[in-house]
């Protein structure tokens, strides 16, 4: 490698360099308790996919490059200096992980290790082999931020044909005003998705909870954190910040969608509104009495897939278990399940990629859950389990339904 | 209107789910030659601003859109 | 030259060694102080218990190795309690503390047994490394420390044991005098240690140790004090 790219590559791992950083990059005694934690190792049974071997890559490239005791004696630390291969590494590592940190679950000092691999995607940045798609996309969704006036039209333009489907589903006299844009004072500020399915299901809730929402111009999803970016994450995660400061909104409500939620939640330090899910906001309404649902409505057998970022990550799991025992009268939890459950394998941007054939393989793990459960509707609240739940369905034949948790509820919302 | 427009390749990206229709739309570009128009028919909503966004970003032009019932068409020509 | 090598590794080298791991522990702290800290929080979920008792299960209970291998469980629970009172054990080397005392005991708590379930702990450490998986993910540094430990402990073992049930009278007033003028930076080997039956075991003894202390802060033996900050950061 050239000494100049070396330079600028050392000089993004020290970016990154934080106290967490430090922690979790020395304290891994390589105890292996991780190993099979991984489900892309259970689909592909190999070093690198185990979590201890993807962080290593990281590690023995930190340590030649900014440990004394890496530059000197390398063989004891098995420290690596950053080349062409150990880039390929770094790819194989960072863009096969889906950041579902179950492994940490199973590190007995809590190792962060999608964390760690986030020197692992500043590097592919700067050395330009990042996965182009989420490059692309971050790129996209920084220019929307930039230009949104631009765009607004255009999106209000379909906003009407949506509203008619709303008014359809609640049969409600007029369509006007169901589906809400800048609103000012709103009290709820929802982000959905590019999917229409993403904004029709909460509208329908929205509307039948008869709450003061307004829906937010930008999608949820943050391909900057995907593509580990830094800068861009926070860009794109400011657009919605910025729009519900300027609205004056009391909450924030995130579409399904785990790193959406994650993000706002956890990673961006305190905001000045209040930041729920979807499936939270669904609890409440129900709790409060504000929509009521036919329970017991769904006779099949069904199954909740509990998303990483929302789950163990972000500790959203009762509530879509309570909105589902109402609605299902043959409720299955999968095993291992909650903090424990798989990850679907779809997580991170790697629905994005042109990956299929590995997103089915190591989607193992989960079909083998869902197939001993014997449900036959798979229910999650992320559109990227959704999107990976479908992939192993097809791709492994099983005969179930995969249904997000909004359209289940608005499906079955007793109007 | 549509006719004054040479489509070279069509694409249906309709029930897509989010990001596909722009990763979809941006690999197909990437496989035309300068000059080229794709016709992209799309349902996703987000589309209306993605698309244009996307554009913006790669330095494609969105020559054109048109709405139709339950989805739009757009019409991206490869710049460079 | 032989006299100048026994003599190098009781004095100089010990001195060499905790300055080594001292400097190393305070650099490394240093490093950890200077890095920015971050603004979001890394915390994962379920939290049943307060943070501060929750870090202290997970550190000291260790039930992720519980749910994971009830052997591997045992063998690191077994480890870091013997760990625990070996330095216990050598605080009392040094002088007598009456709050140790509170149990009467000949110094070295655990009657021999506390080295003999290090060592077998170290070795059951050592050869889980050699098979697979764990081979594929072992570096030579995860050896090393294993080795030194355990040379180490088979030495200073073997004087305890030896001192407990043979012949041989470990004079612990002569080891605190010898330990004591390191401390007050007077060295002084007395002439009992030189000329004892054991002293070669001493000085290997204290040479694995002194290797081990200057590995220490250089490599994941610092997950000892790090491990809380991780644990901390999984429930912040």
């Amino acid at each position: 490698m050239e000494k100049e790219k070396l330079r600028e590559l050392k000089k993004l791992i020290a970016s990154r360099l934080t106290r967490p950083m430090r922690y979790y990059l020395d304290t891994c005694t390589r105890c292996g308790l991780c190993y099979d934690s991984c489900h892309a190792y259970y689909g592909i049974p190999k070093k690198e996919y185990s979590p201890v071997g993807r962080a290593e890559v990281v590690r023995r490239a930190v340590k030649k490059h900014f440990r004394p005791s890496g530059r000197l004696f390398p063989y004891w630390g098995d420290a690596t200096a950053l080349d062409e291969r150990v880039m390929d590494e770094m790819k194989e590592a960072a863009f096969s992980c889906t950041g579902c940190r179950r492994c940490m679950m199973y590190c007995p000092f809590g190792i962060d290790m999608p964390y760690i691999l986030g020197i692992a995607k500043v590097l592919l940045i700067g050395y330009g082999n990042a996965p182009e798609e989420l490059v692309m996309l971050a790129d996209a969704a920084v220019e929307k931020g930039r230009s949104i006036d631009e765009f607004k039209e255009g999106f209000r333009s379909v906003i009407g044909d949506m509203e008619l489907e709303v008014q359809k589903r609640l049969g409600l006299p007029s369509a006007d005003d169901l589906i809400p844009m800048e609103k000012k004072n709103a009290d709820v500020l929802f982000v959905g998705l590019s999917g229409a399915h993403s904004i029709i299901h909460p509208a329908v809730i929205f509307n039948a909870a008869k709450e003061n929402w307004t829906l937010s111009f930008f999608e949820a999803v943050n391909f900057g954190m995907f593509a580990g970016d830094p800068e861009k994450m926070q860009f794109i995660a400011d657009r919605v910040v910025n729009e519900a400061k300027a609205l004056g909104v009391k909450e924030v409500v995130i579409v399904e969608c785990g790193t959406a939620y994650r993000i706002p939640k956890f990673l961006l330090g305190p905001l000045p509104f209040k930041v729920t899910s979807i499936a939270e906001k669904i609890h409440q309404y129900l709790a409060e009495g504000r929509i009521r649902v036919k329970e017991g409505a769904i006779a099949e057998p069904l199954t909740y897939h509990d998303p990483c970022q929302l789950g163990r990550n972000a500790g959203v799991f009762e509530e879509p278990r309570e909105i589902l025992g109402r609605l299902a009268a043959d409720y299955r939890e999968m095993s291992p399940t909650r903090e424990y459950n798989w990850c679907c394998g779809g997580g991170g941007g790697l629905v994005a990629l042109d990956n299929e054939e590995f997103r089915i393989k190591t989607g193992k793990a989960k079909k083998d859950q869902i197939d001993a459960t014997g449900a036959k509707i798979v229910v999650s609240a992320c559109e990227n389990c959704i999107l990976q739940l479908n992939t192993i369905k097809d791709g492994y034949g099983l005969d179930v339904e995969v249904k997000s948790l909004s359209e289940l509820v608005a499906e079955n919302l007793v109007v | 209107m549509s006719d004054e427009i040479k489509v070279d390749v069509k694409m249906d990206l309709k029930g897509l789910a989010c990001p596909l229709p722009v990763v979809k739309v941006s690999q197909q570009v990437k496989k035309m030659k300068v000059g080229e128009v794709l016709e992209a028919e799309t349902t996703d909503p987000g589309a209306h601003a993605d698309f244009p966004a996307w554009a913006k970003s790669s330095g494609n032009e969105i020559v054109k859109t048109v709405k139709e019932e339950k989805s739009a068409k757009f019409y991206i020509k490869k710049l460079k | 030259m032989w006299n100048d090598i026994y003599y190098f590794i009781m004095v100089p080298m010990v001195y060499i060694a905790f300055a080594t791991f001292a400097l190393g522990i305070l650099f490394k702290f240093a490093v950890v102080a200077f890095s920015p800290g971050i603004k979001g929080k890394l915390g994962a979920y379920p939290r049943r218990l307060p943070r501060p008792l929750g870090v202290a299960k997970d550190a000291f209970a260790v039930p992720v190795a519980f749910r994971k291998s009830k052997v591997f469980w045992f063998f690191i629970v077994a480890y870091h309690i013997s760990f625990a009172l070996l330095v216990i054990g050598h605080l009392e080397l040094i002088d007598e503390f009456a709050a140790l005392q509170i149990i009467p005991h000949q110094v070295f708590l655990g009657a021999g047994w506390v080295g003999i379930v290090l060592m077998v702990s170290t070795l059951y450490f050592l050869f889980r490394r050699f098979r697979y998986p764990y081979n594929g993910i072992s570096i030579p540094e995860d050896y090393l420390i294993l080795i030194l430990l355990f040379f180490s402990l088979f030495f200073g073992s073997h004087m305890n044991l030896a001192s407990r049930h043979l012949d041989f009278m470990f004079d612990v007033s002569k080891m605190r005098e010898y330990l004591q003028s390191l401390i007050a930076l007077r060295p002084v080997l007395p002439e009992d240690i030189v000329s004892s039956y054991h002293n070669i075991m001493l000085a290997l003894h204290v040479l694995f140790a002194n290797l081990f202390l200057m590995l220490f802060p250089f490599g994941k033996m610092v997950h000892s004090v790090f491990a809380f900050c991780t644990l901390n950061l999984k429930r912040k």
